[in-house]
Formats: C-alpha cells, structure tokens, sequence
C-alpha cells in the first residue's frame, strides 16, 4: 500500500518535471589542445591539410559536409553509434577515435564540426 | 484541468489492475499528498504564463500527426492568439501509444490498451487533413499530398515518424509504420512460423501468440539439444533503442513461469559491439545478461531469412590488425566481414528503419534520409521556416516519445520566435532521451540520458538498479502522462 503511495509520488514528480523547463545537467568536459591542434597534429595525416582526404589511407575528404552532417558522423565516431546497440557506421574511425583520445586528442564535437567546416568547406 | 485528466486516468489504470490499490485510497493518498498539490499548482501557473502570449501570424502546416506532431500543435495552439494550423496524418489511429507494444507481446496489455483515436486529441481550431504528403517544395513554400492536393504554408513542421523497413531484409517484404493498418505485406512472413516483430501494433499480438507457441513446443521438446531464439539490432538507427533486449528480458521472464528456461537457448545478435551508448547503463546490462543466462553476438546483423527452413543469415564484422601506420602512430584496422547462418526455433526481428522516401528523398531530406536539423534548435539547416522532430529528425540517440516529449516545447518555442522575427532562437534540446528498460514483469531499470552519454537521472536514485517503482511508472502512469499530458501540450 505505501509502496504503491511511493510509486504515485514518483510518477507525479515526473509530471511536475515535465512542465518545467529543468537545464541540463551536463558537465564541461575540458580538453588538453585545441580543436586546431587536434586537426593539425592527427586528422590532418589522413584527411589532409586542406581537410581533402587520402584515397591510400581510406579517409574521405570533409570538403563538402555541413556543420550538422559533421557533427553526427562525429557522433557517431566518438560514441561508437548513434543508437544504443546501434553499429557504429565509421568501425575503422572509431577504432582510431580511440586510440587518439588515449593519447590526450579528445575534442568537442561540435567545435570541430564548426572548425572543419569553416576552414575546409568548398562550395561545388 | 488537465492535470486532473492525467490523475484521473492514473487511477483508471490502477482500477483495471484490481487488487494494487483501491481507488478510494488512491483519491485519498492524492487528496493528502503535497507532491499532488503542487502538480496541480504548478500546470495552472504554467498554463497561465503560457497562456497565447503570442499575436504572431503566418499559416503553419505540420506534416504528421503522431505524438510529436499532434504535441507540437496542442502547444502552439495554447501559445499563438491567432494559430493557423493544418496538419496533415492519413492514419485516424495515428497517436497510438507505441511504448506499450512491448507489454502486449509479454501478456500485459491488450492491443486496445494502446489504441487511440487521432480525433479525439486533434487541438480545436486545427485543420486536419486526412492524407499524405507525397513531394516537398520548400522553395516555394508548399507541399503535395497523395490525392494531388498542393496546399501551401509559411512554417512547416516536419515530424512523419520513420518507416519500419522489413524489405530490406532479403526473404522479407515492405516497408510500414508502427500504428498504419495496412501491414499485410510484412505479415506474410512476420507474426507466425518463428518470425516475430513487437514494433508494429500487430506484430506485438502476434508475438504474444508466438511465444505461447514457443512455450508449447519447448514443453514437448525431448532432447539434450536446445530449442535457439534470437533477437535481432540492425545497423540503422531505431525507435526505442531497449526494446530489442526489452523483449527478451520478457521472454526470459514468461518462458521461466512455464517452467522452459533451460529447454531455449536466448541469443541477441545485435550489429553494435555493446549493450547500451551511456556506460554506467552498458555494464548494468551485461550483469543484467549474465544473470539470466543470456547469450550475445556482437557485430552480427541480420541481412536475410528464410522462413520456410527457419534459417537466419548475419553479416558478422570485425576489424583485423593490418600495417603499422607512421602518421597515426597506431596499427592500422581493417574492416572483415563475412556470411553466418543461424538456424532458429524463434526469431525476434528489430526492423532496420529510415526516412519516408517522400521526405529523405525530397529537398528537405539528406543523404541518410533523416531531416537534418541543428540539434539543438531543431530549425532545419537549409530551411529556416522549416522544423522537424520525432523519428524522422536527424539527432542523434533519439527516436524515443521521451526525445519527442522535450522536443516538441523547443520547436513550438523556436518556431514562434522565427514567426516574430526574432534574431536568436530561444529553446535549445539537449538530447534528452529515457528508455525505461524493462528487465522482467515487475521490473524497470530507468535509463535516462542525453547527448552527454551520461545518466542524467529525475530522481535521487542509482539510474542502475531495477527497481519496481519504475515498472509501476512504466505500466501505470507513463501513458496517462504521454496521453492527456504531451498531447495536449501541457506536459
């Protein structure tokens, strides 16, 4: 009976927190060099200095995608899927992804897809 | 008023359950409780704050009338003083409560449990359209729909949900969604005979039957050898992300009470290689696995079947060590994959899903299909008097009714300030999602998270644990909610 009181209160809160507009709780992730440095000293290797790709090393060129479109391959890259079971669509990449964050090149995603498209982007 | 509706309905489901609680001490326990007070308080200041605090116009049209779209509309419709909303769904069921599909398959609801009718919930003053829009012109600001209707707008909101994709599957047809009727062609060869799918409505009956079948046949079963059930994860992403091993926790649970455990091997053959993207949830999971004696196969993605010699055939990947790399300083991998076949005596199939071709073909759609967004605003990234949430929204990590639940309040928010030319876009989503992973009858490990990858718990309580509470929420109160509360754009 009081277990059954409990669960309502619980399902009630749920309610109360639903109207509310509750901000995220996420923390701030830091990170040891800057998304230029990350590109420069890593990405660039396989994907180019001008972001064009490397048809011998497999890495395709960044030239023409969105900040969205980046940001979901990053995604998916970095946290192995976008699902929860989902495959990662980048299996080799996100093999790297990690070996590179060991090493210290972990980076914001949504501050590398800005710094891809803003520096490589070539329209056509 | 509402939220009256919403404990009103609580109490409806606790009455169905005789035996729970009594509805005089329900009414008593809510009549006392402070947290039921301050419910109330709280949805009648917000409503007033609310309340059309916007003299925008302009016409807006809203393509899909599932949770997301019928919200979505509720909630400008409280907002605008003025609303000019169409919305165009073709299906009347269309605002069915899909969360539930996974209690019919394990016996605990019925298929009426979860069907609702999409008129009753369509927001007064809303023109609604009983068609599909078949090609988008965003440049010209208009739309067609199947009956060869052009009907244009000045806002569109683009949330059609996805498509269950079972034809890609070689020995399978069609492509359906979750609540449409016309699911005959997948039906052929899913929902009999071994092949079972609880993401169509239909699918969860018949997977209900298959399982009691199941449990007959591992009854009369002799031998050492065991009967073998698999449940697929394709590699595209999917609605609800727990309910491929949601079933099979149910299974596990109904198959133990028929005293057949031991007689079925459960094998989950996911294309992924873990449990769950957030790790606290992922590590649960693989305790959760390894109590049950469940077995798992990572990588292995179904590609075909062949339903009459009840045989599954796996793509089965994996990455191989090839030349050391100068530049990356690492080994370099190289992507292996080859042909498996499995026989089963159950299979349980989680379709691969996309984008209606209408929309991920047309101009508003991507490469994937998916309606790109700038996630956190959810304004489309070429279009900017277009929006689009739900399933067919490309974010990542959602397609859940909970992603949809805070989607819709931003997109209602931002389309406003878009209407009032407003130069910044006040809401932001954060990925925000929860899969309340039930893990037998009885008990739900709520997993909430967002684009963090970490668990952003409600509650003061390790996200972790299976509790029981969280299966009352999940079976008594989560539609209540999603019903009277999201449709109606209060909550």
């Amino acid at each position: 009976m009081k277990k059954i009181n409990l669960a309502l209160s619980f399902a009630l809160v749920l309610v109360v927190l639903s109207g509310c507009s509750d901000s995220p709780k996420s923390e701030v992730a830091t990170y040891k060099y800057t998304t230029e440095q990350v590109y420069k000293e890593t990405c660039s290797h396989c994907h180019g200095p001008k972001g064009e790709g490397m048809a011998e090393k497999k890495a395709p060129a960044l030239t023409k995608q969105s900040v969205q479109e980046l940001e979901m391959s990053l995604f998916d890259i970095k946290n192995g899927g976008l699902g929860q079971s989902t495959a990662s669509e980048h299996d080799v990449m996100e093999h790297n992804m990690k070996k590179l964050a060991e090493k210290g090149f972990d980076y914001d995603i949504n501050k590398m897809a800005n710094y891809i498209h803003n520096t490589f982007y070539v329209t056509h | 008023m509402k939220s009256d509706k919403i404990i009103e309905e609580i109490l409806f489901e606790i009455e169905k359950h005789e035996g729970v609680m009594s509805r005089r001490n329900a009414m008593k326990f809510l009549a006392v409780s402070p947290i039921a007070a301050s419910v109330l308080a709280g949805v009648a200041t917000s409503t007033e704050a609310n309340a059309a605090s916007s003299t925008a116009t302009g016409k807006i049209v809203i393509v899909g009338g599932g949770l997301a779209g019928v919200a979505t509309a509720a909630k400008l419709t409280r907002r605008l003083a003025n609303p000019d909303i169409t919305l165009i769904e073709p299906n009347p069921k269309s605002v069915s409560y899909q969360p539930g599909q996974t209690l019919i398959a394990g016996g605990i609801w019925q298929k009426s449990d979860i069907t609702y009718e999409t008129a009753n919930f369509i927001p007064k003053g809303v023109k609604w359209i009983k068609d599909s829009v078949v090609s988008f012109d965003p440049k010209n600001n208009k739309v067609t729909t199947a009956d060869g209707i052009e009907i244009g707008y000045d806002y569109l909101i683009v949330a059609t949900g996805l498509m269950l994709n079972f034809g890609a599957i070689k020995g399978l047809e069609g492509e359906i969604t979750s609540s449409g009727a016309d699911n005959a062609i997948v039906r052929q060869k899913v929902g009999k005979n071994g092949v079972y799918s609880i993401y169509f409505a239909d699918g969860a009956v018949d997977t209900h039957k298959g399982i009691e079948e199941l449990i007959a046949q591992a009854k009369a079963h002799t031998g050492t050898d065991k009967l073998q059930a698999i449940f697929t994860d394709p590699d595209t992403p999917i609605k609800c992300g727990g309910a491929p091993k949601k079933i099979m926790y149910l299974m596990h649970d109904l198959l133990k009470k028929a005293g057949v455990r031991d007689k079925i091997e459960l094998t989950f053959c996911p294309s992924g290689d873990k449990m769950f993207g957030v790790p606290e949830y992922n590590t649960a999971i693989f305790e959760q696995f390894k109590a049950r004696d469940f077995k798992w196969e990572f990588k292995t993605n179904l590609v075909a079947i062949d339903t009459d010699k009840k045989v599954a055939t796996f793509e089965k990947k994996w990455l191989e060590k090839g030349e050391y790399d100068e530049d990356l300083k690492e080994y370099t991998m190289v992507s292996m994959s080859k042909m498996v076949d499995k026989n089963y005596d159950f299979i349980h199939i989680t379709p691969p899903q996309k984008a209606p071709d209408a929309v991920g073909k047309s101009p508003i759609g991507s490469s994937k299909g998916w309606v790109p967004v700038v996630k956190e605003t959810l304004q489309h990234v070429t279009y900017k008097n277009v929006f689009a949430l739900g399933d067919v929204a490309a974010v990542p990590m959602g397609k859940t009714g909970g992603s949809a639940r805070k989607e819709y309040p931003v997109v209602a928010e931002n389309l406003i300030a878009v209407m009032e030319k407003q130069e910044k876009l006040p809401a932001a989503y954060d990925g925000y999602t929860v899969c309340p992973l039930i893990t037998s009858i009885g008990t739900v490990m709520l997993a909430e998270f967002n684009w963090t990858a970490k668990p952003t718990p409600s509650f003061p309580l390790d996200p972790t644990q299976e509790r029981w509470i969280w299966w009352l929420l999940k079976v008594y109160a989560l539609k209540p909610m999603t019903v009277y509360g999201m449709l109606s754009g209060r909550a």
